[in-house]
């Protein structure tokens, strides 16, 4: 390995983030699909419909266009990780990925990154942070996401 | 020492005047940018366990902390954070909030980019410091980078200050505005294609999204949380504080 003395600077910088909240998607999904594997039990949902509300973002789930890829670890955590795309009021075409955790406490918590069209009206997607919390159906079927910008 | 520099690095030298195999012998601090950091350094930053194997580290560290603590320190960076929570006008949508974790000083060495379909960039990482409530460490030297393709996307490694080793992959999204203006709203940039000469200077605001992989024990937490960064790029030398939220 090699020797690395840390230069000494400037520790001091804090920088801040804030939350915005920006939209909520309204999704529902199959019933989950399980199998086991080596890094626990891998749990396929397949996106069937949907659709995403707020101030600057309207949008329909292009149906079975993804879904949610999640393994619940053997800690009953589950790793989340979702993929799908929608398809905005006017026409655009939009990628949307979580990654995060879903925790038998309650905390549903993921990242979304998000791709669109750089000339279209949803530019300011792209680039963007977002921070989603989501409340989910007793059956799991229908969730509802929430997306705030990490500002 | 031996050092492995990739030929092509030196050339790409524009961001820093600083000369990598002085900066990766430690000798960054004697540096003009560096030096004068130093001398506005907070006494706090002296409190961070810091791994016996950053020794030399510490003694700098030590030195820092007798410069600064005769100029007097106020706020401790260690103290217990408070969660701020956010919400929307509509009370039923969940609120979401954020808790200072930790902050880590990463020091960067070589820039290569990769004429790769989609341009690779390589960015390898030195070493730094990690340092919070939550976490406290180093970044292992010269074990990773940043290899991004459009967007950050690093991958490395921390050791904390018990000795645990702690994988970070960290994706980052940076985002343009025009030069802000005190009182009035930040104005995006278009985000397509990269800037070209002449443009107007963009301000930059960083953010990373870091997913961790740490062993069994007191930094489990790691695996379960969602965490999100600001991210502030320094030069000279060619560095970025990442402060890390945890997603409550």
């Amino acid at each position: 390995m090699r020797d690395f003395v840390v230069p000494k600077t400037d520790t001091k910088i804090q920088g801040e983030v804030k939350l915005e909240y920006a939209f909520q998607l309204r999704a529902k999904f199959d019933p989950a699909r399980r199998s086991r594997t080596p890094k626990g039990d891998f749990r396929y949902q397949d996106i069937t419909s949907g659709d995403v509300h707020g101030e600057r973002f309207n949008a329909a789930v292009y149906a079975d266009s993804g879904g949610q890829y999640d393994t619940v670890r053997p800690d009953h955590i589950r790793d989340v990780d979702a993929h799908f795309i929608l398809k905005a009021e006017n026409g655009e075409w939009i990628y949307v990925e979580h990654v995060g955790y879903r925790r038998p406490d309650g905390y549903y918590r993921a990242i979304a990154y998000i791709d669109a069209d750089t000339k279209g009206k949803y530019d300011w997607l792209n680039n963007t942070t977002f921070v989603v919390t989501a409340k989910e159906s007793a059956d799991e079927r229908e969730v509802v996401f929430y997306y705030y910008v990490a500002n | 020492m031996k050092r492995k520099t990739h030929p092509e690095a030196a050339t790409d030298y524009a961001l820093t005047s600083l000369d990598r195999r002085t900066f990766l012998s430690g000798g960054a601090a004697m540096t003009a940018g560096a030096a004068a950091a130093l001398a506005t350094f907070p006494a706090q930053r002296a409190i961070a366990a810091v791994p016996a194997a950053t020794a030399t580290a510490t003694a700098a560290a030590a030195t820092a902390k007798s410069d600064s603590t005769s100029k007097g320190s106020s706020t401790p960076s260690h103290q217990a954070p408070e969660a701020t929570y956010y919400g929307a006008p509509d009370s039923d949508i969940p609120k979401v909030g954020l808790r200072w974790a930790f902050s880590a000083t990463v020091f960067f060495a070589d820039r290569v980019m990769i004429g790769s379909p989609a341009p690779r960039g390589y960015t390898s990482v030195g070493g730094g410091e990690v340092w919070g409530p939550r976490l406290q460490g180093r970044v292992l030297p010269a074990s990773g980078a940043d290899y991004y393709k459009n967007t950050f996307n690093t991958y490395y490694m921390y050791e904390a200050s018990d000795g645990a080793l702690i994988f970070i992959h960290n994706r980052g999204t940076m985002r343009r505005f025009q030069m802000p203006e005190p009182g009035k709203p930040l104005v995006p940039v278009a985000s397509g294609g990269p800037p070209a000469p002449g443009d107007p200077p963009v301000w930059t605001r960083f953010r990373a999204t870091p997913v961790f992989t740490a062993p069994d024990g007191p930094h489990a937490w790691m695996n379960n949380t969602v965490f999100v960064a600001n991210c502030q790029r320094q030069d000279n030398p060619d560095h970025t504080v990442f402060t890390y939220y945890e997603v409550l």
